[in-house]
């Protein structure tokens, strides 16, 4: 077994520019992003003469992935993780769907869809703070129970055909050049950026995710961090599910599992470190983009949409293979990986917070 | 089968002369804080070698690197004699050196048996094949040896947690180590529970095993070392045969009588007529501590004494609303706190500054300024609901400065610094809340002897600008130095107040050892 | 010298067995039986089977045992492979693709060249340890938490299905699998269920008597204890993976044999991650490690096939499938505490409370 330790000296001076990690992250994703439009733009015919208002229109392929991995984000910053948003995605479009079925108003069954999304949030949070169960195993229940119930609701054949109105706004209209989701999008991703970067609630959710006993010290309210964080995440999946139902002017029940990777591919793609703290947002919202044009870019240049998403796996697999590698280097020694990965959580004395 | 004859012959044959385990100079800093500093230890054959000191000394850490779980910075470790490099946990325990951790770490849902064997199971003819049977055993052999009638087939989660010490112990006998550390292995177990566990020490001893104890507890340094050595803050203060070394001299070499007398930062100050600014009534939270009292004035320090296990971090975090309170008040400034919270606590000007600063103090991955603000998030500039970097930064800059935080700029990361420089950065943070009473919590463990000083310049400071400052420390001399009163804690109680000149390095001690109690 | 000879502290099972030990031996005994989780399943595999029976006598036949037992095969090897990975605190969620790309990759083969079916299962073996490889690789070298990195393997494992089909499915499997996936050995008792019970047993065998067994429960239960131990923990993690990428494939050519077709979407359509999850936790293996064994895992995949079976009978859309299972799971959860409260369990290992209170 190699040796563990490191000299102070040098690490201290690495230590200084670690932080600095962060940034060029962000930096290289938003290279990445330009070259990968280049790219496509002069060597794939079809993808060129889409021209902008084209290109512009595919991101309603995938945005509804970037809404869930700005939930995700927040989750996974505070050292948690998030199964269940794909399958609350589909869930919130199925109620909506489903109440509109039954004579709703649509804008009134989005309202309800988007509370039932907080609300499953409020479920995934309420275990993992006041039952104390690890996020992972809360998750992964909620993920199924989700899932079933939005199948169950669905039926054989889910609602489809919504109002022309509906469509237009949440699903594919436009102004001008630009596609209503989009502007949708990025008003979200803005507020969500916001939240993180430059709110005392973003400030604390950080530091939860760096260390959940100094922040308790600190006088971070941990729970209601975390709380919030799993609230907000159902909440944007509940967006995503809206903006699904829209694009495909269909209920889609089928498609909540398949949302869950590429999400978790932005996260970690967009440099947030998937034990918590490390990262930025901004980061989170260009992988997005990212992740999606490299998608649609693969289909359009003829490849199978199965072929495209092996592609998002293995992005994430390299993704997370350089981040480990880096922070092997940084010092991060195989025993706090390992602990870390088994969960001998860090102590805190058992006092439930107001 | 393995005989109990076999396995003495096993520890014999190692060496015939019995085996001695030296570390010289041994050195290790973690995160920028010294812990060791030049320590030098010997660990003989036939005996038991008590390694003595507040919490932070040094003593874990010391016995963690002769283990080979962390490795000195500088220094040698010398096993009979041969000098042995790139120690890990498991080639210590090839070489027959074993760590009995503080709490016990078994495997809860496998046997007594496969625990004793974990990493060294027994191979059958198939040689990938468990041997159970063989194992069963040896089992039996060794629970035998250290004095335990169970079952060896029963689950560890259905032992007692001194049963469980005891199989660790027999692990070690299995593991063929002849070198077996004990690191606190008394504080989960009664009375009786422990003399069981010295017995079994004391036959180990006279069967030549080397053998190393970590305690904080006098009675039971007293009772079965050979030989004792003292560490305080990361250096050797005293090692001597059992035979020449008393009760009184082991408190003065733990807590810390200088040579010289130093002198106070400020003179006495009596208090009588200012504020009350912090009250403690009746504070209790089982089984920690109980019936704690006393209050703070404006402008005093209260310092709080006691060795570890006196309670006195609990109380100090049963304060803040870390901890559940069982009965008991907090007030501060007359008002009465409800509901202690941290925040709650820090919103009315009560601010604590944690004893374990890596793990419940500093963001160690987080820049400088984050680190500095991040007490007082709620009180950060806003415009709307957005926060105010260029504020931000400019509170951040001018609290270090007040507490003259030494880095390359606010943006470093925090644990970059020194352990000084840490706390001051710590100082800083609290600081910002603006606080009326603060509690300090070991303030300068893991600090360099200089910073060591301008700390308590701080401290003073604060103190004559108005602040009820109360300060716990294990370090009698520090406690002397600046405070104006002093309590003693003893397992869980106050148990003496001193003030103004009565506090001296001598009868302090003596009230913390439990002396006045009976 | 005095030894601490002092019973061990109280568990709750020896609490619970306490009034009832004083009545006579055999009760107590078969009480203690009943406390195990296979034994459980068992009563309820025949209970469920008994109150079937007498709603729809014609579920008794041998023929419905047969096909529920030749069912339950598939999930039943996947179980016993997610078994030991979960026993060392992991998850292998891309169990599903593997199994798909085992059942694809000799099904082409096999009904355009009509390979041998030996020749098939070596190949099936192969290519399953090919991709627990992979799994391994990730979760034991690079380090990558488990979840993440079999869902990742789940997506490109999938694709990999995709492309070996290449739009095609496999129709026209020779009759030699197929045959095999009907026969008898006995009325009842396919051929299928041997080599599952085959399955178990050889997994029974390497967990309790093997030295790398034994370590995966070592991991499991406290993977920086067995490190500094001397285990390879990796090593071990390792091959926990590759295991249960073996297994895949072996469970891909049953399915073949037993459904004679496979297409792109082979183990992900009948919920085969899932079910092996689901069979695991209710056999009684916790996820965090370190406790159960193959055995309960395949009596929990006979049970559930019985019981997915019983709901057609019940004329239960099949779209409560999942949700019936969700329920039995949460029961297997709940039953599984030992008394220790629910959070306690999921939150961190159990911990002795220290003795000592202030004086």
């Amino acid at each position: 077994m190699s040796a563990i330790a490191t000299s102070p000296a040098p690490r201290r001076a690495r230590a200084q520019t670690a932080g600095r990690q962060e940034t060029t992250w962000v930096v290289a994703v938003v290279v990445l992003l330009v070259g990968l439009l280049a790219y496509f733009c002069l060597f794939v015919p079809d993808f060129r003469e889409l021209g902008v208002s084209g290109i512009l229109a595919l991101s309603e392929q995938f945005l509804f992935v970037g809404l869930i991995a700005l939930g995700e984000a927040l989750v996974i910053f505070a050292g948690e993780i998030d199964l269940s948003t794909g399958a609350m995605s589909s869930l919130s479009g199925i109620v909506m769907a489903t109440l509109w079925q039954h004579g709703l108003n649509i804008w009134l069954a989005v309202v309800v869809a988007l509370v039932a999304a907080a609300l499953g949030g409020a479920i995934n949070g309420l275990f993992v703070t006041r039952f104390g169960i690890y996020s992972l195993l809360v998750t992964l229940g909620t993920q199924f129970i989700f899932g079933s119930v939005a199948t169950a609701v669905g039926g054989s054949t889910p609602p489809y055909n919504f109002p022309g109105s509906f469509v237009d706004f949440a699903g594919t209209g436009t102004v001008g050049p630009i596609p209503d989701q989009l502007i949708i999008f990025a008003v979200i991703a803005a507020a969500v950026w916001l939240l993180v970067a430059r709110t005392r609630y973003g400030r604390g959710l950080v530091l939860v995710g760096y260390n959940r006993a100094a922040s308790r010290y600190a006088g971070v309210n941990v729970q209601r961090t975390l709380f919030t964080a799993f609230v907000l995440s159902g909440l944007l999946a509940g967006v995503a599910g809206i903006f699904v139902s829209g694009f495909y002017n269909a209920a889609r029940d089928d498609i909540g599992d398949s949302l869950l990777l590429p999400a978790i591919t932005v996260v970690v793609l967009g440099g947030v470190d998937i034990f918590g703290g490390r990262g930025r947002m901004s980061g989170v919202i260009i992988a997005a983009f990212l992740l999606g044009f490299l998608n649609q870019g693969l289909l359009i240049s003829g490849q199978s949409s199965l072929a495209a998403t092996m592609v998002e796996g293995i992005v994430l697999v390299l993704c997370l293979i350089l981040k480990i590698t880096l922070n092997r280097r940084a010092g991060v020694r195989l025993m706090e990986l390992l602990r870390r990965r088994f969960g001998n959580v860090q102590q805190i004395p058992a006092v439930p917070d107001a | 089968m393995v005989s109990v004859a076999t396995l003495e012959g096993a520890v014999r044959s190692r060496d015939p002369q019995g085996t001695r385990y030296v570390g010289r100079s041994i050195t290790k800093s973690f995160d920028g804080a010294t812990v060791l500093s030049q320590v030098s230890i010997s660990f003989e054959a036939g005996e038991i070698h008590s390694v003595v000191g507040e919490n932070g000394a040094g003593k874990s850490t010391l016995v963690k690197i002769m283990a080979g779980i962390y490795q000195p910075d500088s220094g040698e470790l010398l096993l009979g004699q041969h000098r042995l490099s790139g120690l890990s946990p498991r080639s210590a325990q090839h070489r027959g050196i074993y760590l009995v951790p503080q709490e016990p770490a078994l495997m809860q849902a496998l046997s007594v048996t496969e625990n004793l064997f974990v990493g060294v199971l027994r191979r059958g003819r198939l040689r990938f094949n468990v041997d159970w049977k063989s194992m069963k055993r040896e089992a039996s052999a060794y629970l035998d040896r250290v004095g335990l009638d169970i079952d060896p087939e029963v689950k560890a989660e259905e032992l007692s947690v001194a049963q469980q010490q005891l199989v660790e112990c027999a692990r070690a006998l299995v593991h063929r180590c002849v070198v077996i550390y004990f690191d606190e292995p008394t504080s989960p177990l009664t009375g009786k529970e422990a003399g069981t566990l010295f017995e079994v020490m004391g036959s180990l001893r006279a069967d030549g095993y080397t053998l190393g104890f970590i305690s904080h507890r006098l009675d039971e340094v007293l009772a079965i070392s050979d030989r004792v050595t003292v560490l305080r803050d990361g250096a050797k203060v005293l090692s001597a045969p059992r035979s020449q070394i008393d009760r009184a001299g082991l408190v003065m070499a733990m807590v810390g009588r200088e040579l010289t007398t130093r002198e106070r930062v400020r003179p006495h100050v009596d208090a009588a007529g200012r504020t009350e600014m912090l009250a403690v009534e009746d504070l209790t939270s089982l089984p920690h501590f109980e019936g704690v009292s006393f209050s703070v004035r404006a402008g005093e320090i209260v310092g709080l004494a006691g060795l570890v296990g006196s309670g006195r971090t609990e109380v100090a975090e049963t304060i803040f609303g870390l901890r559940p309170t069982d009965r008991g008040s907090v007030r501060v400034e007359g008002k009465l706190l409800e509901h202690r919270t941290p925040r709650a606590c820090i919103d009315v000007g009560l601010v604590y500054l944690p004893e374990d600063r890596s793990r419940h103090g500093i963001f160690a991955e987080v820049e400088v300024e984050r680190n500095v603000t991040a007490g007082v998030i709620p009180q950060l500039e806003r415009f709307g609901p957005l926060l105010k970097p260029a504020a931000e930064r400019l509170m951040a800059k001018q609290a270090t400065e007040k507490t003259a935080v030494r880095m390359a700029s606010l943006d470093t990361l925090m644990k970059a610094l020194s352990g000084g420089n840490q706390q001051r950065a710590m100082l800083s943070r609290w600081l910002l809340a603006g606080p009326r009473v603060a509690i300090f919590d070991e303030p300068t463990r893991g600090v360099d002897v200089g910073a060591k000083d301008d700390i308590h310049q701080l401290v003073v400071q604060l103190a004559e600008e108005g602040l009820a400052c109360v300060l716990i420390s294990s370090e009698l001399s520090e406690l002397t130095i600046t405070c104006d009163r002093v309590l003693a804690m003893y397992e869980g109680h106050v148990v003496g107040e001193l003030s103004g000149a009565e506090i001296a390095d001598t009868s302090l001690g003596a009230l913390v050892v439990g002396a006045h109690v009976k | 010298m005095t030894t601490l000879s002092t019973p061990p502290a109280p568990s709750p099972s020896a609490q619970a067995t306490g009034p009832v030990a004083s009545g006579g031996g055999l009760g107590s005994a078969a009480l203690g039986l009943l406390r195990r989780r296979e034994v459980q399943l068992l009563v309820a595999i025949l209970a469920l089977f008994a109150f079937c029976t007498a709603l729809h006598p014609q579920f008794g036949a041998s023929s419905n045992i047969a096909f529920i037992l030749a069912d339950s095969v598939t999930i039943m090897i996947v179980a016993v492979g997610q078994t030991i990975v979960v026993l060392g605190r992991g998850i292998d969620l891309s169990v599903s693709p593997m199994l798909g790309i085992a059942a694809v990759s000799v099904g082409f083969p096999a009904s355009n060249n009509n390979l041998n079916i030996w020749l098939a299962l070596l190949y099936v073996l192969l290519i399953g340890t090919a991709l627990g490889i992979g799994n391994g690789f990730l979760v034991a070298v690079v380090g990558i938490p488990p979840i993440i990195a079999t869902l990742a393997t789940l997506t490109i494992y999938g694709g990999l299905q995709f492309i070996i089909c290449g739009g095609l499915s496999v129709i026209n499997i020779p009759v030699v699998y197929t045959n095999f996936g009907a026969a008898n050995l006995l009325p009842g008792v396919p051929w299928l269920i041997v080599i599952g019970v085959g399955v178990v047993v050889f997994a029974y065998l390497f967990l309790t008597r093997t030295v790398t067994g034994r370590s995966v429960y070592a991991v499991g239960n406290n993977a920086e204890g067995a490190f500094r131990a001397g285990v390879p923990v990796r090593r071990v993690l390792f091959t926990t993976y590759v295991i249960s990428g073996f297994l895949a494939g072996l469970a891909g050519l049953m399915y073949l044999c037993q459904i004679g077709s496979a297409t792109s979407t082979s183990g992900s359509d009948g919920n085969t991650n899932l079910m092996s999850i689901a069979a695991t936790l209710i056999g009684g293996t916790t996820l965090l490690g370190g406790r159960g064994g193959p055995v309960g895992s395949a009596l929990a995949a006979v049970f559930l096939s019985e019981a997915l079976q019983a709901m057609i009978s019940f004329r239960l859309n099949e779209i409560w499938d999942p949700a019936g299972v969700g329920v039995l799971i949460l029961i297997a959860v709940v039953a599984d505490r030992k008394g220790v409260p629910v959070r306690q369990l999921f939150r961190q290992p159990f911990r002795p409370q220290p003795a000592r209170a202030v004086k």
